[in-house]
């Protein structure tokens, strides 16, 4: 076993110190060692952005990044999102235009939303179509994600 | 996943230190993602992981000096499609790029992993081969400039030494006008690797430069200086022998799941034509 | 009468915690001193199991626990819900590739990672069969030992069962034309996003066990069976799965995790990674050859259907998916004559299980594309030939069954309307339409508690699983029309056996309509209960009083419920409880053993376009009509349906497993199994419900969701074939397939040409 590291980074706006194992990803360690299990884990390739997070201002697969290589980075969960018992008028547009079924990809769903309005605040249906295609959604709620991404770029953005 | 050491090197020299010391032991890590779905399918089991990271020298970022456009290693995929540069003069390169993986991914995968990685199927490569980039490289024994081409050998193989990195990718910025195209084959529209993946440029001078990867064990450029091929009014019966005679060199397996050889031969064809068509376009400014 | 709820499309219960992450699924629950449980498997499908030797394994640091089928009860228990075949760890032999033969107990996923991959397992690779050809041989070996089915006359074959269904005389039946065509569906995978997990932990003198199952009870059944436990004491707690669609219905590696836990004396978590979970669950595979006859003018004579499903190595479900799926094989027609034969074909492959549609996509395919084949051979109208045939409402289109439940012909034209049907399409376009029903529950029993507390807010205690259907809104809005309460004062509490009632379980569609049904019963008894307090406490006779949407009408005043129930109560408070049963039972003279309570009636059509050079297939457009009987909430329904429209795009374009010689599934996980993005998508989806109260559930309601995926594969081939003249009988229609079939339009063609 390599000895574990000690790592600083900043989840969701608090600073957090650990030692992580090499070989662990920022998924494992968002979920098991500071238990923000929102993230969700399912294919462990990168096809399905389930495990999507925001770290240094980009949304990555968090399964395909180590713990080790955010240290002293920023990280943002969907936890970080909306404050404390409210949502982002995106999470509200997502909840009125039916996107969520199981609920189980959202999280990444909604974390890649986020981002896209970030970038491409008024954006297009193609642009939508095609910044969410690392999200899968196996409940099909596609055609709704979109609609919800639309109508909060409508609205004002994120 | 494997345990393994982790290194963080500051340096170049403390990098290249580190993988002479452990050869092929060590492993470079980019973006990761590769590498990363192979520490956990337990495919490689380096004992050291070095990330390139935060090697200030590496990047990332894309300059232009000696009528070169410098990618440094660290570079990824997310940049390379939205730089104005890359867009402008490097066109198949800057729409390879956008079509790696889904936005997460091209986030964190560089350009030069990519290569490194000599997957037949790598999206960047064709577009790097028929731009004539360079890689650069620093090893023990000091730096290498060569053509991409020399850096192929087969899947997961490379000319290049256990103990050496890429430090950038160099793309000769081209004199005169070019008009250049990705296209590829996938399974579907969403992401997906490439069943085939070609560029095509063509130069004033009726020089036309086709690569394609995803047709066998690595990518592979093809030249035609007869200028037919170029030339959008020349007869068919004039370009026809030229164009079957570019994809001689390809040869898909039998054997991969993607696709059956039959069909990936005759897309090349079709995607071929379809790629020298925009890129004919695009020299005459259309 | 409804209230302002019931039709309405409220924010989705439990909606909130789970676009904030705050949704809690079983991978994330944590039972403190928790062991990680790793399966050990074999790089082959079927192998003689020799020595196993642990010793390595067991030195890893931080093992507790290393389990063998010699380690298990003797002999090693078997389960299952329809056959009890599958032994909870490989006994003698491996039946398919993934089938697990020990498994690994550690502190940490890691050292239960490593020492699996220590285990040290002799085996030897033995004859197999993976497909419906190889495992129908005569000299194939068998797959199931005959010894496990006594007195079972196809024991020595790999046929499990025959289901044979028919009425007319198929073989006398007159018939100007007969189209005969063999076609091929393959297996897919459920692909959930949420991968299979449970953990399992000693409680007092039971166990208490977290499963993303579909049906809490059933396992609770089968756990006690297994454990030989009362079954009071076996808890089972059900979170919300992250998607179901039939993989979560049965137990799987339940049994096995209990029972180390009770071994080890701690509690176990089993996290499934996405390959393994394609290794528990997929969708039978069918090869179905239709004989369709039919009159000059398009009236259909009689329909022939011959179904053999390859379904795994152990029977799970899949045999009843086979009876069932089979049984509406004829199709939504008048059909004088109809012989239905289907088999469940047992192989060395992934066991098959139920799986959104249920047996029917597989025959639905065959069947409504043989009908277009007979559209052109008649030269009639595709749509006019589906019209002309339709069952009306109240025809008993299966003799014996319930008869048409729904105005067919309506969903069918809205259909046609909406893709242009009888319009010209653009060139290199074209169009398909294709039908279809599935069976809703055969029997059923759901029981529910609805409790009215005495500030006006309700709990109702529903045994059903939401796994992103919407059950918890749809019994929210029911229990809060009913009882007069806003959503927001409405809690659904499911998925823990020890709290609520029990339900048989979560499938076929039947949850709005079964458990829709318990939940209105329980609030009217609520409401009786109310009745009489308020006659007691306003001193009215009570048949004076009528309660309804949580308003109390005495003569010549109205009171809001929450104010009869504070005052009834008085001082100690309490509440008003009320229960609901909803049964169905079971009817042995029925093939099905009971009459489909409803049928889901799909029309979906196509408009595609196909690229000749590559082969691409885009879905221009695509509509789905589905009957639904009543909409309690009209967004859900368009949720349900559109979903479903996608998963079947999912089998109709890129979807399948790819096996290689020996057996193994060479594209396991996301990276080479293929399934629709947000770039997937047809350039337009239409959901369209057809509403005539005609239901057997809560305010005329039927069931849905699997409605819409029925008829994708026959619709978009069909499209396909009229856009470019390519004919493909073998799903998924990936570019490169229907690149293939329009080569061989070509050589067709120009053998005619030839013929000349
Ligand atoms: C979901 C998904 C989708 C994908 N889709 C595509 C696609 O559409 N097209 C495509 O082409 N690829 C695709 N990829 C593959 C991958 O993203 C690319 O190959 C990527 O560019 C690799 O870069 P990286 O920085 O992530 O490399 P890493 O994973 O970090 O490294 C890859 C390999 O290159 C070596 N290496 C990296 N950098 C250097 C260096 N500077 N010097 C020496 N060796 C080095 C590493 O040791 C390793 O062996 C996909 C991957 C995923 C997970
Ligand atoms: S779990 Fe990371 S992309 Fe699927
Ligand atoms: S909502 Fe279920 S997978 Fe997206």
């Amino acid at each position: 076993m390599s000895p574990a590291i000690p790592i600083a980074l900043t989840v969701n706006g608090r600073s957090r110190t650990l030692d992580v194992a090499p070989h662990h990803t920022l998924l494992e360690v968002l979920r098991d060692d500071l238990a923000l299990t929102g993230t969700k884990e399912c294919c462990l390739v990168g096809e399905c952005g389930a495990c999507t997070v925001r770290l240094d201002g980009r949304i990555v697969d968090s399964c395909l990044v180590l713990a080790v290589e955010a240290d002293g980075g920023e990280v943002t969960t969907i936890e970080g999102l909306a404050p404390e018992g409210g949502l982002t008028r995106l999470q509200g547009a997502f909840l009125d235009k039916g996107a969520v079924q199981c609920g189980f990809c959202i999280p990444g769903q909604v974390m890649a939303a986020d981002d896209l309005l970030r970038r491409s605040p008024h954006p297009t249906v193609a642009e939508v179509e095609e910044g969410m295609a690392g999200n899968l959604c196996r409940c099909g709620c596609y055609a709704q994600i979109t609609e919800a991404i639309l109508a909060a770029a409508e609205e004002g953005g994120r | 996943m494997h345990t393994f050491a982790y290194a963080r090197p500051a340096t170049v020299a403390e990098a290249l230190a580190i993988l002479a010391e452990h050869g092929p032991d060590a492993r470079v890590l980019a973006g990761g993602t590769d590498l990363v779905i192979r520490l956990r399918d337990g495919s490689l089991r380096p004992r050291v992981v070095v990330d390139i990271k935060r090697i200030a020298e590496l990047g990332p970022g894309i300059r232009v000096a000696d009528g070169r456009l410098v990618i440094a290693a660290t570079t990824v995929m997310a940049e390379i499609a939205a730089d104005e540069r890359v867009r402008r003069d490097f066109t198949a390169l800057a729409e390879a790029a956008a079509v790696v993986g889904s936005v997460q991914i091209r986030n964190r995968a560089t350009l030069a992993g990519n290569v490194c990685n000599a997957s037949p199927a790598a999206d960047t490569a064709p577009s790097l081969l028929v731009y004539g980039a360079e890689v650069v490289a620093a090893g023990p024994a000091g730096v290498r400039r060569f053509p991409v081409d020399d850096l192929f050998v087969r899947s997961g193989v490379t000319t290049l030494a256990p103990a050496e990195l890429v430090t950038a990718i160099e793309l000769p910025i081209p004199a005169g006008r070019l008009g250049a195209a990705h296209a590829r084959r996938t399974r579907r529209r969403g992401h997906d690797l490439a069943s085939v993946t070609l560029a095509v440029a063509v130069d004033a001078a009726g020089v036309t430069r086709l690569a394609y990867g995803s047709v066998g064990p690595r990518p592979v450029l093809v030249v035609d200086e007869s200028g037919v091929l170029a030339d959008a009014a020349a007869p068919d019966a004039a370009t026809a022998p030229a164009f079957e005679r570019l994809f001689a060199a390809a040869s898909p397996s039998p054997r991969s799941m993607r696709a059956g050889p039959e069909y990936r031969l005759a897309m090349l064809r079709v995607l071929g034509g379809r790629a020298l068509r925009t890129a004919i376009a695009r020299l005459a400014g259309e | 009468m409804t209230g302002a709820r019931v039709g309405a499309s409220p924010r989705r219960v439990g909606g909130a915690e789970r676009v904030t992450g705050g949704q809690r699924y079983v991978a994330d629950i944590h039972i403190p001193g928790e062991l990680h449980v790793k399966l050990v498997t074999l790089p082959v499908a079927r192998a003689r199991i020799g020595a196993i030797d642990t010793s390595a394994a067991e030195r890893v640091p931080g093992v507790r626990l290393i389990v063998t089928a010699a380690d298990l009860p003797q002999p090693v228990p078997r389960f299952g819900p329809q056959f009890e075949d599958r032994p909870v760890l490989a006994v003698g032999e491996t039946k398919y590739h993934g089938e697990p033969v020990a498994a690994v107990a550690a502190d940490t996923r890691d050292a239960a990672e490593e020492a699996a991959g220590l285990v040290r397992v002799e085996h030897e690779e033995l004859p197999a069969v993976f497909t419906l050809a190889a495992a129908l041989d005569p000299a194939a070996p068998l797959v199931q030992d005959p010894a496990l089915r006594p007195g079972d006359p196809l024991a020595g074959t790999n046929v499990l069962r025959v289901h044979r269904v028919g009425w007319g005389d198929v073989d006398a039946a007159a018939a100007d034309l007969v189209v005969e065509r063999r076609y091929a569906f393959p297996i897919v995978t459920h692909f959930a996003i949420e991968p299979h997990a449970c953990l399992a932990a000693p409680d007092g003198d039971g166990i208490a066990v977290w499963s993303t199952i579909q049906h809490p009870n059933w396992l609770q059944r089968i756990l006690a069976k297994l454990l030989g436990l009362p079954l009071a004491k076996v808890r089972v707690h059900a979170p919300d799965p992250g998607g179901g669609f039939g993989g979560k219905q049965h137990a799987k590696y339940e049994p096995l995790v209990a029972l180390m836990a009770l071994r080890a004396d701690r509690p176990v978590r089993l996290v499934l990674t996405l390959e393994e979970t394609f290794q528990a669950v997929r969708r039978a595979a069918a090869e179905v050859t239709v004989r369709t006859g039919l009159r000059a003018d398009g009236t259909l004579a009689f329909q022939d259907v011959a179904a053999d499903y390859l379904i795994g190595a152990y029977a799970d479900i899949a045999d009843r998916v086979v009876g069932k799926g089979s049984y509406v094989g004829a199709g939504p027609y008048r059909m004088p004559a109809a012989r239905i034969v289907a088999r469940s074909v047992l192989s060395h492959t992934v066991p098959s299980t139920a799986f959104r549609g249920f047996g029917n996509p597989q025959v639905n395919w065959a069947v409504e594309s043989n009908l277009d084949e007979a559209a052109l051979a008649l030269g009639i109208d595709r749509l006019e030939i589906r019209l002309r045939n339709l069952a009306r409402k109240g025809e008993a289109f299966i003799p014996w069954d319930t008869p048409a439940d729904g105005d067919w012909a309506e969903a069918t034209r809205r259909a046609a309307d909406r893709i242009g049907w009888g319009t010209p399409a653009a060139p290199g376009r074209g169009r398909g339409i294709a039908v279809g029903i599935k069976s809703g529950p055969t029997t059923g029993l759901s029981y529910s508690t609805v409790r009215l507390l005495a500030d006006g807010s309700v709990i109702v205690f529903a045994g059903t699983s939401d796994m992103g259907q919407g059950a918890r809104t749809v019994f929210a809005q029911v229990a809060g029309d009913e009882l007069g309460a806003p959503l927001d004062a409405v809690t659904v509490v499911m998925g823990d056996t020890a709290v609520v009632p029990y339900d048989q379980q979560t499938s076929a569609s039947r949850s709005t309509v079964l458990m829709g049904n318990s939940v209105l019963a329980a609030c009217r008894e609520v409401q009786a209960k109310v009745r009489a307090m308020a006659a007691r406490v306003h001193g009215v006779d009570e048949a004076a009083i009528t309660v309804e949407h949580g308003v109390v009408r005495l003569p010549g005043r109205e009171l809001p419920i929450r104010d009869v129930v504070a005052a009834g109560l008085g001082r100690l408070g309490g509440e008003v409880v009320g229960n609901g049963e909803m049964r169905k039972d079971a009817d042995p003279g029925h093939p099905l053993q009971g009459a489909p309570a409803f049928f889901e009636f799909n029309c979906t059509a196509i408009e595609a376009a196909v690229d000749e050079e590559t082969g691409d297939v885009t879905i221009v457009r695509h509509v789905t009509v589905s009957d639904v009987g009543k909409a309690i909430n009209p967004l859900q329904v368009r949720m349900q349906d559109e979903g479903a429209a996608i998963q079947g795009l999912g089998h109709t374009l890129m979807e399948h497993y790819i096996y290689d010689l020996r057996g193994r599934v060479r594209n396991l996980g996301a990276i080479d199994y293929r399934i629709p993005t947000s770039m997937d998508l047809p350039l337009e989806l239409h959901s369209e419900a057809v509403e005539n109260a005609d239901g057997p559930g809560p305010y005329g309601s039927k069931g849905m969701s699997e409605g819409a995926l029925l008829c994708v594969a026959p619709a978009v081939a069909a499209a396909v074939r009229d856009a470019c003249g390519a004919v493909i009988r073998d799903l998924p229609l990936s570019p490169e397939r229907v690149w293939r079939a329009l080569r061989e339009r070509d050589a067709a063609r120009a053998g005619r040409e030839d013929a000349r």
